[in-house]
């Protein structure tokens, strides 16, 4: 096998004939998302929900969109949850090597140019839309990146299934030179305005301030979404309820005994 | 037809004070033919680390021959056992490496952590994307029946004993109410400083 | 490569057992500029000296100790441009390992990957070893590492080393200054006495380099200034 890129296409001609006989291809994680940015007078200002999603279910109520990039540098990621977290991690090693080639801070333009070349070559196959921002010599930046390699330079951003609601309030609360509280406030009031109004993005907030030098990473900066229910006389079964018909049981790592189950011949169930 | 739903299966992960559960069903089936009913989907790569390999059977057990070889490899190199999170994240690269022609497989991660027994849970899609969680984890034909039993039974600090009745079940609830798994179910409960392993009888139709 | 008319090893045998390439190479590593390395109770020290061949070669510009990871550093005697190789690959040797397991790579695996590399080029067709010796300087969860990397590929973990011209004198100095219950000041103070031993002319911090991991996990070369705020110390 000839390797090429990242990928290996072993299993894809096998893949390809499971279709081909009807069988459909499993879902994949997506992070439905409302991501954001927007620069402000000192820097720029990430946000996220904390939703993921796997067809209609939840799949993680609590998830983490603001990817590392580089100490100034950080990215939201909405699309395939897989393709934003690997084009992210390998941006991200990209620019240490970088860094270490060349002596000095990584600039967010590199960023954005090493994810638009990587996106654009696999054509919208690596399905991340991405919210880039981040401080360099330079001074703030934001961008936008689309599956596809196309890129945008903005003074705000929005992306995902939320990013229309969340982009409303943009629209209506941006003003050039915010200061970081009023930044915080708007990109917190934008996340939340998907979270409400878009079934693709929920839980909480997520917030990452980059100023020179500093970043403030908020981690579930508001915290919305508790569990529902909390019952007030959990169902507790007494020890022995499970119908158990072997035990095994072995100290750690000392020698184990034959496994329990494997292949061994079950006592014989009552099949009346 | 899904391709996940050409074997069938039911597996659970979940978190305990200063242990871990997880268990599968035992069915093995070629869409509504049971095959076997003695088939786990659970696999032990560590005593404190234990994987659940739902969804294509042929592509479960080519991955966990692979799983045992890095683990082995790792083992050899570093003279450690790999820690949960530390498997993970391989088990996540070896997946995302087919991005464009994956395994059809979902795996969910239970281990413990060596040094301080604080319990690892992460379920992962068939491209690798992670998702860790404090409580439950889950994946099979039926996930969102697992999910319902989940949500609803577990609580926070359960001992071993009490741990094992909760995935036990919500095991055996959850498939209940799913045509392609069931027949039974093994439960491994993962403490400090053991191991214990259960089969559990289950509806058989 | 295989086809090609280099595509033997340049490194055989002699008839008494000897592979004399590398012997060379060790030779050329023995000509390079003095390094050494000193592993305390909670850090590593390397300190090297930057020779130049001339006073108008621009000496900010010279690094010989280069950093591989957060926590890990290497210094070299021997040819700069045969360093730079290995630096290089380990330093993505590096990233492919955090890429697999999202975790830094420990400093003994780090350290045998590179004398892989160090070891294919003793034995490869078409290449010859490299003409250095490595210091290999790191702290991770087994605490404060040292490794010395030779040309042949072998590797040992040291308490202190040194390799480069004064490779002797150094590690009979260092043999008799180590002590156990060091701490990384101390090693500092040590490692700057031991260069200072065989430095020809006047040692200060823009001739030579220091670099320390302390508990912090952090590899930190230290600037000009730093390292003579030192050295007026040991004075």
């Amino acid at each position: 096998m000839v390797a090429s890129g990242p990928f290996d296409f072993d299993l894809c001609s096998r893949n390809a004939y499971l279709e081909s006989k009807g069988v459909k291809p499993p879902r994949l994680t997506k992070t439905g998302t409302t991501i954001v940015g927007l620069i402000f007078k000192d820097g720029v200002v990430l946000g996220a929900d904390t939703r993921s999603t796997s067809d209609t279910t939840v799949a993680d109520k609590n998830c983490e969109k603001i990817h590392f990039i580089a100490p100034n540098i950080y990215c939201c990621g909405a699309g395939t949850a897989a393709d934003t977290e690997n084009v992210t991690g390998m941006v991200s090693s990209a620019l240490e090597l970088h860094r270490y080639a060349t002596d000095r801070e990584s600039r967010v333009v590199t960023a954005m140019t090493m994810l638009k070349s990587h996106l654009f070559r696999y054509q919208g196959h690596v399905s991340a839309a991405l919210v880039l921002g981040g401080v360099d010599l330079r001074g703030p930046h934001l961008f936008t990146v689309y599956p596809h390699g196309s890129t945008d330079s903005l003074p705000y951003a929005t992306m995902g299934s939320g990013s229309l609601n969340a982009m409303a309030v943009f629209e209506e609360g941006y003003k050039e030179g915010l200061d970081r509280m009023g930044a915080v406030k708007l990109v917190a009031r934008a996340i939340r305005s998907g979270i409400f109004n878009d079934l693709g993005s929920g839980s909480n907030v997520d917030v990452c301030v980059i100023t020179r030098g500093k970043v403030d990473y908020m981690r579930n900066y508001e915290y919305l979404m508790d569990k529902t229910v909390a019952r007030e006389t959990p169902v507790v079964y007494p020890p022995g309820t499970a119908p158990v018909l072997k035990e095994k049981r072995w100290k750690i790592n000392s020698t184990r005994p034959s496994e329990a189950a494997a292949g061994g011949s079950a006592e014989a169930m009552d099949v009346s | 037809m899904s391709i996940f739903e050409y074997n069938g299966a039911a597996i659970i992960a979940m978190a305990g004070k200063e242990c871990v559960a997880i268990g599968s069903d035992l069915r093995l089936g070629v869409q509504f033919q049971t095959l076997a009913t003695d088939y786990k989907k659970v696999y032990r790569i560590h005593d404190k680390l234990y994987i659940g390999l739902a969804g294509l059977s042929t592509d479960a057990q080519t991955l966990f021959h692979r799983f045992v070889f890095k683990h082995n490899m790792y083992k050899l190199r570093e003279e450690r056992d790999m820690k949960p999170a530390t498997f993970s994240q391989m088990v996540s690269s070896t997946l995302y490496e087919k991005r464009f022609g994956p395994y059809f497989v979902s795996p969910v991660i239970a281990g413990l952590d060596p040094d301080t027994s604080e319990p690892y849970l992460a379920g992962m899609d068939t491209i690798g994307a992670i998702e860790t969680a404090k409580d439950f984890m889950v994946a099979g034909t039926a996930p969102d029946s697992l999910y319902g039993m989940c949500e609803s039974m577990w609580r926070p600090n359960m001992e071993a004993e009490e741990l094992f009745e909760t995935v036990s079940q919500c095991l055996q609830s959850g498939s209940d109410r799913d045509a392609l798994s069931g027949w039974g179910a093994v439960v491994f409960v993962i403490t400090k400083d053991e191991v214990i392993a259960r089969t559990l009888k289950g509806r058989m139709d | 490569m295989g086809e090609s008319a280099y595509s033997f090893s340049l490194t055989t045998f002699s008839p008494s057992g000897k592979l004399v390439q590398i012997e060379y190479a060790l030779t050329a590593v023995a000509g390079g500029a003095t390094s050494l390395g000193i592993k305390a109770t909670n850090g590593v020290v390397l300190a090297t000296e930057k020779k130049l061949r001339s006073t108008l070669v621009d000496e900010t510009t010279v690094r010989k100790i280069s950093m591989l990871t957060p926590n890990i550093g290497v210094a070299y005697s021997g040819m700069g441009p045969d360093s730079r190789l290995l630096v290089r690959r380990a330093r993505k040797q590096a990233q492919a390992y955090y890429r697999v397991y999202k975790e830094h790579i420990p400093v003994a695996q780090l350290c045998r990957e590179t004398a892989a590399v160090m070891q294919e080029f003793t034995q490869q067709g078409g290449v010859r070893p490299f003409g250095v010796s490595l210091l290999m300087a790191g702290h991770d969860t087994h605490g404060p590492q040292l490794y010395q990397i030779d040309p042949s590929g072998s590797y040992f973990a040291w308490k202190a080393s040194a390799i480069g011209k004064n490779m002797t004198n150094a590690k009979t100095f260092l043999e008799k200054r180590y002590s156990e219950d060091m701490e990384l000041e101390d090693a500092v103070h040590t490692a700057l006495l031991t260069l200072k031993e065989g430095f020809e002319g006047q040692i200060s911090g823009s001739n030579i380099e220091v670099a320390v991991v302390g508990e912090d996990g952090k590899f930190r070369v230290l600037s000009a200034s730093e390292v003579s705020d030192y050295l007026e110390e040991v004075e």
